[in-house]
């Protein structure tokens, strides 16, 4: 005797017509173990509609998680996990440059070395005599050598100057202005 | 034909001591004798050698022993002071020619300046100057007392310098003894602290100074200047070269008299009667140069003579031949193969000082002129502002 096979699972889903189902019917009047699995067919089909009645929201997840496994098109942007930050905590707008406390050191770096360099040129600049007028002398220590000889009664001495006493003779300052 | 001749074989027979005549004290005279055949000319040939830097001699004979200080009421003291008026008077009178080396002991080391030196008496005295072994002045260096208003002399000895050396030393006869091979008489002038400040050896016939040794307080010589290869003559045997400037001094006025030069005050110069180390203001003159008037002044107790030359601007930003030292605590510039003449501006006057005299006297003098104190910070900070300022402004 042949038993039931495929036509079983046809029979549980309702999907034999009538001469067929009556046939399949007679069968298992007769077979003990074309019942047995027609029972557990139908068990396994109660379980199953129950499960997919009860949970549509998962019934669709999984009906989207299938319909991903195909082809597509490109795959979203990753978001950063810097969104999914609390709204509640204020948002960070980037800026070029360095960014806080090291922005700060920089400014007050510059500002010193600002500040030290002028006052160090300012200094530098500020030495020296206080610039009275007057014509810029170069002494003729030559031509005072002569007067000072005669002064003394010696005879002259010669200074850093090459010139001759007389090329001294009221040419002795150096008018360059520096 | 100028010849350069070292004195080394030039020596006094005698040298006095301290308290004064040659004779009558032959061991002390025979010591110094001694001392001074070995020092003396190892000074000499130092000198000649144009080298600085050797140590300074020290006189030895010169530290006067204690209680050894003459009394200016001495019988010695008049004919001490009447040779040396007659010194300074042969000086213009007399018709000579010779050799001058003056040597000078500072404190960067010794300088020597040799000179052939024609004078006709009365009349011009032309002075060839030699030095390092090349002479410094192409042209011969021509004077001209005509007048005699100019104090020319042989080693520093003019009447003015005697009288103020009379007035500020105690001068005493030192007895004779011999210079360049011609008998001479010497003069010796103290220290009021007992101390010889200079000697002189004077020609025994026409008293023309041949030679002059200065010392410090110390015992140590700070000049020493003779006349050699001494020739007397008549006027018309002195031939002088020919050649350089007829009238050297020409751009200078005559002398003034101090009392005429103090009342300069009134027209902003700085005159002082009295500068450190005794000095006093005994000549001055002026010049016009091409910046502007230039007023000499001249400072002596006898021996040291300093020359303070004023002219109102401002030194050079570059002085070529000047370096920088510091005297007295001031900042200045020094010129010179013995830094004898100094310079420095003050308050819109340029002052240059040409010395002969002890390094502390020109110290003194230094540190008793005028000089610009430094700025406070804040003052240079303020003035350094102000020239950057200027500096980049670009309608400064």
């Amino acid at each position: 005797m042949s038993h039931l096979g495929d036509r079983l699972s046809a029979l549980v889903d309702g999907e034999l017509d009538g001469a067929e189902r009556d046939r399949a019917y007679a069968h298992l009047a007769s077979c003990e173990q074309c019942r047995t699995e027609a029972a557990e067919l139908r068990a396994l089909k109660q379980k199953l509609s129950t499960l997919l009645s009860g949970a549509p929201a998962e019934a669709a997840m999984t009906r989207r998680l299938i319909a991903m496994t195909g082809p597509g098109g490109p795959l979203p942007p990753r978001r950063r996990l810097l969104h999914l930050a609390p709204p509640t905590a204020p948002r960070e707008t980037r800026r070029p440059g360095p960014r806080g406390p090291a922005r700060r050191r920089y400014l007050l770096l510059g500002t010193v070395s600002l500040v030290v360099g002028l006052g160090t040129a300012a200094f530098t600049a500020g030495g020296g005599g206080a610039a009275a007028p007057g014509p810029r002398i170069t002494p003729p220590v030559e031509m005072y050598s002569v007067e000072h000889a005669i002064t003394t009664g010696e005879v002259p001495f010669t200074g850093p100057s090459d010139r001759p006493p007389a090329g001294a003779s009221g040419a002795d300052s150096d008018a360059t202005q520096p | 034909m100028f010849a350069f001749n070292c004195p080394v074989n030039r020596r006094r027979d005698v040298r006095p001591s301290p308290r004064g005549g040659a004779s009558g004290n032959g061991g002390p005279a025979l010591l110094l004798a001694a001392v001074l055949a070995v020092a003396v000319p190892g000074v000499l040939v130092t000198a000649c050698s144009g080298q600085t830097g050797p140590a300074r001699p020290t006189a030895s004979s010169a530290a006067p022993p204690a209680g050894s200080q003459p009394s200016s009421r001495r019988p010695g003291s008049a004919l001490a002071a009447r040779l040396l008026t007659q010194a300074a008077q042969a000086a213009v009178v007399t018709s000579y020619q010779g050799e001058e080396i003056v040597s000078h002991w500072g404190t960067s080391g010794a300088t020597v300046l040799v000179s052939d030196i024609w004078h006709v008496s009365g009349g011009q005295t032309v002075t060839r100057t030699l030095t390092a072994g090349t002479y410094a002045s192409s042209e011969p260096y021509l004077s001209s007392d005509t007048n005699g208003q100019w104090p020319e002399g042989v080693l520093g000895v003019t009447t003015q310098l005697v009288r103020l050396l009379e007035a500020h030393y105690v001068v005493v006869y030192g007895g004779a003894g011999s210079a360049d091979n011609r008998a001479a008489q010497i003069v010796e002038a103290w220290r009021d602290d007992g101390s010889l400040a200079a000697r002189f050896w004077l020609d025994d016939v026409t008293k023309l100074p041949l030679e002059r040794e200065v010392f410090d307080s110390a015992a140590h010589v700070i000049s020493e200047d003779v006349f050699i290869n001494v020739q007397l003559e008549n006027q018309a045997q002195v031939t002088a070269p020919v050649g350089g400037p007829a009238d050297p001094q020409g751009p200078w006025t005559d002398p003034l008299p101090a009392r005429q030069l103090l009342a300069l005050r009134g027209g902003g110069w700085l005159v002082l009667p009295q500068l450190p180390g005794g000095l006093s203001l005994f000549t001055g003159a002026q010049t016009q140069a091409s910046t502007g008037t230039v007023l000499d002044l001249g400072y002596s107790d006898g021996l040291s003579v300093v020359s303070l030359f004023e002219q109102r601007g401002n030194l050079a930003a570059k002085l070529t031949g000047w370096q920088k030292i510091t005297v007295a605590g001031h900042v200045i510039y020094a010129a010179g193969p013995d830094q004898r003449s100094l310079t420095w501006s003050s308050r819109g006057m340029v002052y240059t000082v040409i010395a002969d005299a002890p390094a502390q006297t020109v110290d003194d003098v230094i540190g008793a002129l005028p000089h610009d104190a430094p700025p406070g910070f804040w003052k240079r900070m303020s003035r350094g502002f102000a020239r950057l300022a200027s500096w980049v402004n670009p309608f400064g």
